[in-house]
């Protein structure tokens, strides 16, 4: 009797789960840019769902987080995260709930293939961030990526100038303190946070191996949405030898999701397309449910 | 349980170490250091009361930085990520860290602040190595 009364309410809600639908993979030097927006996915069996699709230590990490939006959020993270990846194997040969994970030697999540060693598997590479409000998660095929999102609207503690001069480079806080409005040089300070942490990210070797004060994120002159990396090197005591080294390795994206947030993106160039921008696909998405595509991306 | 003659307990150890060793050894507790009166002794009490004082002023930035309210039940075992704090955050808590204790705080070991404790014990070396004058 309680069966049929719950599976009379699962009909009556359509709680049928399909199964995930499949994904072309990202072409070179395009990434895929997927996110969630976690007050849009309250249905508690849609959630109960997710939280089956999670490893032993995954539900335990999501435990020891302190607050109910931390808890879902992470739920989300991880939801995203594995469903995705399992889309873009071929004919869905892949489970969700199967995928396994590792870190490289400095502590960056990969997928583990160690279980399917005979099968076609694309070379995927992933990276997640997130904020209260939006989960990110970048996927790319041959070539390492990064992202970080970050709310707009953030506010920083601190003033902004003290904080960049603390950690950004010299070059960063002369473009900082060349703007006039305080709420502009606020974005702009965000702006290059996300692009900063997106490169450390992508670059896969922890903080230390790229200071955020060792190198400079500007913005292409002449385009829209691209950026530089230079990084700072001092071959002497003095300031005027200092020299920059700026070179093609990284491509840079920089979009506002949402319109609520500002989205960076940093991949390691194949050195194949010719200097081209990255191609980025921005999609919504609630994992069993609905993809979104967002067709016009700003690109800032 | 070691004696606590000024003869046997060794005070050329590092302060982080003599004051892990009390925090661990609970035996310690019941040591009355009255009775000890050099001024080794004093670091000794010294450390243990601003090792608690330290943490408060820690979880006290903690929760303005994170947002959390006054209620929140914060350990010195908090790890900064379970409350929500992300890599922005954990910079921004060193700021007010360093501007709070007046210490300048290597990136590297920023990066290695994870908790409430490791952030009080960072604190605590960075101050007791600044020069005499200001520490007992």
């Amino acid at each position: 009797m309680r069966i049929s009364v719950i599976s009379q309410l699962q009909r009556s809600f359509s709680m049928e789960f399909p199964s995930l639908v499949s994904l072309k993979l990202p072409s070179p030097m395009e990434t895929h840019l997927w996110y969630i927006r976690p007050d849009e996915v309250k249905i508690p069996s849609l959630l109960k769902h997710y939280s089956q699709l999670l490893s032993p230590s995954e539900i335990d990490k999501v435990s020891q987080l302190r607050g109910d939006q931390l808890k879902k959020n992470a739920l989300l993270a991880r939801t995203l995260v594995r469903t995705t990846i399992a889309r873009y194997q071929t004919n869905n040969a892949v489970d969700p709930r199967s995928l396994m994970f590792k870190k490289n030697t400095y502590g960056k999540p990969e997928v583990d293939w160690q279980n399917y060693k005979n099968c076609n598997i694309p070379p995927l590479h992933f990276n997640i961030s997130h904020t209260d409000s939006l989960i990110a998660c970048g996927v790319t095929v041959h070539v390492p990526v990064g992202i970080d999102v970050e709310d707009k609207e953030r506010k920083i503690k601190h003033d902004v100038l003290a904080f960049a001069e603390r950690f950004y480079s010299a070059d960063e806080v002369k473009f900082l303190s060349t703007i006039p409005d305080p709420e502009s040089q606020r974005k702009e300070f965000i702006k290059l946070w996300t692009l900063k942490e997106a490169y450390v990210k992508a670059l896969g070797k922890g903080f230390s191996a790229a200071p955020f004060n060792t190198f400079t994120i500007q913005s292409k002159a002449g385009t829209k949405g691209e950026y530089n990396l230079c990084k700072t090197s001092e071959m002497t005591t003095s300031s005027l030898e200092k020299t920059n080294n700026c070179n093609g390795e990284w491509k840079f994206s920089l979009l506002e999701l949402a319109d609520s947030h500002y989205a960076a993106i940093c991949i390691e160039d194949d050195q194949a397309s010719g200097g081209a921008p990255m191609r980025v696909i921005v999609r919504k998405t609630i994992p069993f449910v609905e993809d979104e595509l967002i067709s016009e991306s700003i690109l800032l | 349980m070691a004696s606590l003659s000024t003869t046997s307990l060794s005070f050329k150890a590092p302060s982080t170490r003599i004051s892990q060793v009390l925090r661990n050894a609970s035996s310690f507790q019941s040591v009355t250091f009255g009775r000890v009166t050099s001024s080794k002794s004093l670091r000794l009490q010294i450390s243990c009361a601003a090792k608690a004082e330290t943490v408060q002023k820690v979880s006290d930035i903690v929760k303005e930085q994170l947002a959390l309210s006054a209620d929140t039940p914060l350990t010195s075992e908090s790890k900064f990520s379970a409350l929500g704090a992300d890599s922005l955050d954990t910079v921004e808590i060193v700021m007010a860290l360093e501007e709070k204790f007046n210490i300048s705080v290597e990136e590297s070991d920023a990066q290695n602040i994870t908790t409430i404790q490791e952030a009080a014990d960072l604190i605590e070396e960075l101050v007791q190595k600044k020069p005499a004058a200001e520490t007992s």
